[in-house]
């Protein structure tokens, strides 16, 4: 999806970038971006590295030559699309990196500002088989879903829906062919659309299934927040009046209660899943996987890292942050500022 | 969880199917090539040279019983009616020598209606005199395809007894010196031959090797001879096997459509590479069952365990990928590929079969009894329906207790058979 060959998201055929409405079906037109990450090893520039385990420096289908390990793909992607910043790190502790964010824009016809942004961050379940392509899978059905139904001027929370039901379409299928549905691959989900209102403030919608986060972290004086209710053994007792530091819930912290792809319910996820909040502050919007929030649970302690900083660096920071912290699991992460954006 | 990858390159299709999933610490990696030759790419427009010899045992013994061998004349006229026209053929009587039968100068003759018809005279002529010494004919044959580089050379060696006019050295020598220049199938008639001594001929030579014991039979099996050698059009294919550093191959064999064991056959070619000769190819199927041992890497890691790729000449055709992956999923590690189980049991049912008919030769009863019931197991629960019906012939196993007793009376032909046809596989259904 580059700006290159656009076709009308209607109708699907072929438009003049210039135009301002679709000359087959007259919908309005407006231009989508899509980014995606991890990248394949393959699909970054710069020539391959010496192989990390003998030194040798060829390879042939991504092997080396020598010791035959797989090419290595690099320990963090980090994409940035409209203003938004993507990263994702493999962690200091698992050996492969299974999260997974995208992010698009659709911007206005005519290279005018982006109109509405759709994130989504995805966590491979470690205990199910090749995690990471439910993740991948998830992450940019999702993205795409809510890409779609934005450009054809759908409400945010619709588009949030048809992102979690396209994201878990992708998440099932990316466990086609696996002998045994139990390990299927599965995943977390968690997404948000920002869309500018008429009236000068910005709604926000997030959806999710399983344990990632969406932050709203205005500028202050106003709270900090988690936007997200965890789909988590921790989460539920805590629902039901559990203390938050009780035994019960720090054992059931990562206990999945929902979840996308593998042998999950067709719909894992309830209409009290999708929140809308509308705003008239500026500050950033965080969404990541339990990889950073394991580190920062608190909307404060992350905020304070995005107060008076672009989104690069505070995606950074939030990322070294978590891996010198222990860094025992991937790290995704997405900042998104509002306001000073739309 | 099985993998299957496909690559086709000029209609050659390598699949490679085995559970890429390992524990920790684990190393060894099972997977089934299968290499399959599409019929495009057997029919080629420019047929190879072709040179078919045809080796008739003319040795005293052929006399009795009466009619013996006159049908095993009529096999050979059937066999060279099959030739096509052009190929090279020759025939030759064997005796403690090999003596030119037709043409009469040894030096192979483009088939023709002139040249069949003639040389079937000449076969009808023949009058058996004399002992075996099954060297000294394969020594015969490779002269001739000595003489006819790059051409597909084929012989068919047809003996009713062993080979006791050289020694067995002698005979082991002239199999080495033939590997690589020709390939033979085997044929013994009657029940006075030692399957041993054919096999051994026949599986260097990447020929077959079977029992005709009823003479009667032996030209319908000449003319399917001849009619499968016809059937080659590639000259000679080479699996060439590329291993990570530091990793062993344990072994390489073929499973599919008999069991035969490669791994002594490696070539070293250098870069990690080891080659071994698959002979000449038709439009058909074969699988192999290689075994790696590679160094074990963390959970998480994935490494190449082996590269195949099939070669002619310097051509590579087709390529398959040995993958492996290392995991702390036990779910994943536990399994075994369906089609590495299966040709397991083969290779371990042909095994049996030709342990318990040696120690029943040697009258170790308690042996034999095991395995040969052991076998008949495993040819029942794989399937391997011409095994188990051979079985049936030496061996009773009583289905209700499992009890086995071997049987009493045994024809030599039933327990020759099974012997010779030991190595048969039955194939299975790869998983989609």
């Amino acid at each position: 999806m580059t700006g290159e060959e656009v076709t009308c998201m209607q109708c699907g055929a072929t438009v003049v970038p210039a135009d301002r409405f679709c000359e087959s079906c007259g919908a309005a037109l407006s231009e989508v971006r899509r980014v995606a990450i991890p990248r394949a090893a393959e699909a970054l520039d710069g020539p391959a590295g010496p192989c990390a385990d003998c030194g040798n420096g060829a390879y042939v289908d991504e092997y080396c030559t020598v010791c035959g390990h797989r090419r290595a793909k690099p320990d963090r992607d980090q994409m940035n699309i409209g203003g938004i910043v993507l990263i994702s790190d493999r962690g200091l502790e698992h050996a492969r990196n299974e999260d997974a964010a995208a992010a698009g824009i659709v911007a206005g016809a005519a290279g005018e500002r982006p109109y509405a942004i759709a994130v989504a961050v995805c966590d491979g379940v470690s205990t199910s088989a090749a995690a990471h392509t439910a993740a991948m899978a998830a992450s940019m059905a999702g993205v795409d879903a809510m890409l779609r139904a934005l450009a054809a001027s759908r409400k945010a929370r619709s588009a949030v829906l048809a992102g979690l039901a396209d994201a878990a379409k992708a998440a099932a299928a990316a466990g086609t062919g696996s002998v045994d549905p139990s390990i299927a691959p599965s995943c977390t989900y968690a997404a948000a659309t920002v869309v500018p209102t008429s009236a000068g403030t910005v709604q926000i919608t997030v959806g999710n299934v399983g344990d990632s986060r969406v932050y709203w972290l205005p500028e202050p004086p106003a709270p900090a927040q988690c936007l997200t209710v965890d789909d988590s053994v921790a989460q539920e007792l805590i629902s039901g009046g559990v203390p938050a530091d009780s035994e019960a819930v720090q054992a059931g912290a990562h206990t999945l209660t929902r979840w996308l792809g593998g042998d999950a319910e067709p719909t894992p996820w309830s209409e009290s899943s999708v929140r809308t909040i509308t705003t008239a502050d500026g500050g950033s919007l965080v969404m990541c996987t339990d990889g950073l929030w394991n580190y920062l649970p608190e909307a404060d302690d992350i905020a304070r890292f995005c107060a008076g900083t672009d989104a690069a660096a505070a995606a950074c920071a939030l990322v070294d942050y978590a891996l010198r912290a222990g860094g025992q699991d991937n790290v995704t992460i997405a900042v998104i500022p509002v306001g000073g954006l739309l | 969880m099985s993998s299957i990858e496909e690559q086709s390159v000029s209609s050659i299709a390598v699949d490679v199917d085995h559970n890429p999933y390992l524990a920790e610490g684990a190393g060894t990696v099972d997977a089934i090539v299968s290499i399959a030759v599409g019929s495009e790419m057997a029919a080629t427009d420019e047929p190879p040279e072709r040179v078919e010899a045809i080796i008739v045992d003319c040795s005293t013994s052929m006399l009795s019983p009466h009619g013996k061998f006159d049908e095993a004349k009529r096999a050979t006229t059937a066999a060279v009616n099959e030739i096509a026209d052009g190929a090279y053929f020759t025939i030759a009587a064997g005796t403690d020598k090999a003596v030119p039968v037709y043409p009469a100068d040894g030096r192979p003759t483009q088939a023709s209606e002139a040249t069949r018809a003639a040389a079937a005279r000449a076969v009808d002529g023949l009058q058996p005199k004399g002992g075996t010494a099954m060297g000294t004919w394969l020594a015969h044959v490779r002269r001739i395809a000595r003489q006819h580089p790059g051409a597909l050379t084929h012989a068919i060696l047809l003996t009713d007894g062993k080979d006791e006019h050289e020694t067995p050295e002698q005979l082991g020598e002239e199999i080495g010196l033939s590997e690589g220049e020709f390939t033979c199938d085997c044929r013994g008639v009657g029940t006075d031959w030692h399957v041993e001594e054919l096999r051994a001929i026949s599986s260097a030579l990447l020929g077959t090797v079977d029992i005709v014991a009823d003479p009667a039979d032996l030209a319908d099996d000449f003319a399917a001879m001849m009619r499968a050698s016809m059937g080659k059009s590639i000259p000679d294919l080479t699996l060439r096997l590329w291993t990570p550093a530091g990793a062993r191959v344990a072994f390489v064999k073929q499973v599919a459509p008999t069991v035969e064991d490669l791994t002594h056959r490696r070539v070293d070619a250098g870069n990690q590479c080891g080659e071994y000769p698959l002979g000449p190819w038709g439009a058909e199927e074969r699988d192999y069952h290689i075994q790696v041992a590679v160094e074990p890497a963390a959970a998480g890691r994935e490494k190449l365990a082996a590269r195949v790729t099939v070669v002619a000449g310097d051509e590579s055709l087709g390529e398959g990928l040995v993958k492996a992956m290392w995991t702390t999923d036990t779910a994943l590690s536990a399994r075994i590929s369906r089609r590495v189980a299966h040709y397991t049991g083969q290779a371990e049912l042909a095994q049996a079969v030709q342990d318990g008919l040696a120690a029943r030769k040697n009258g170790d009863v308690a042996t034999a009894t095991a395995k040969l019931r052991r076998a008949m197991e495993l040819a029942v629960e794989s399937g391997n329906d011409g095994t188990a019906k051979l079985l049936r012939g030496v061996i009773e196993v009583d289905e209700r207790t499992g009890t086995a007793r071997l049987r009493r009376d045994v024809a030599a032909a039933d327990e020759m058979a099974l012997d010779a046809r030991s190595t048969r596989t039955a194939r299975v259904r790869k998983e989609a």
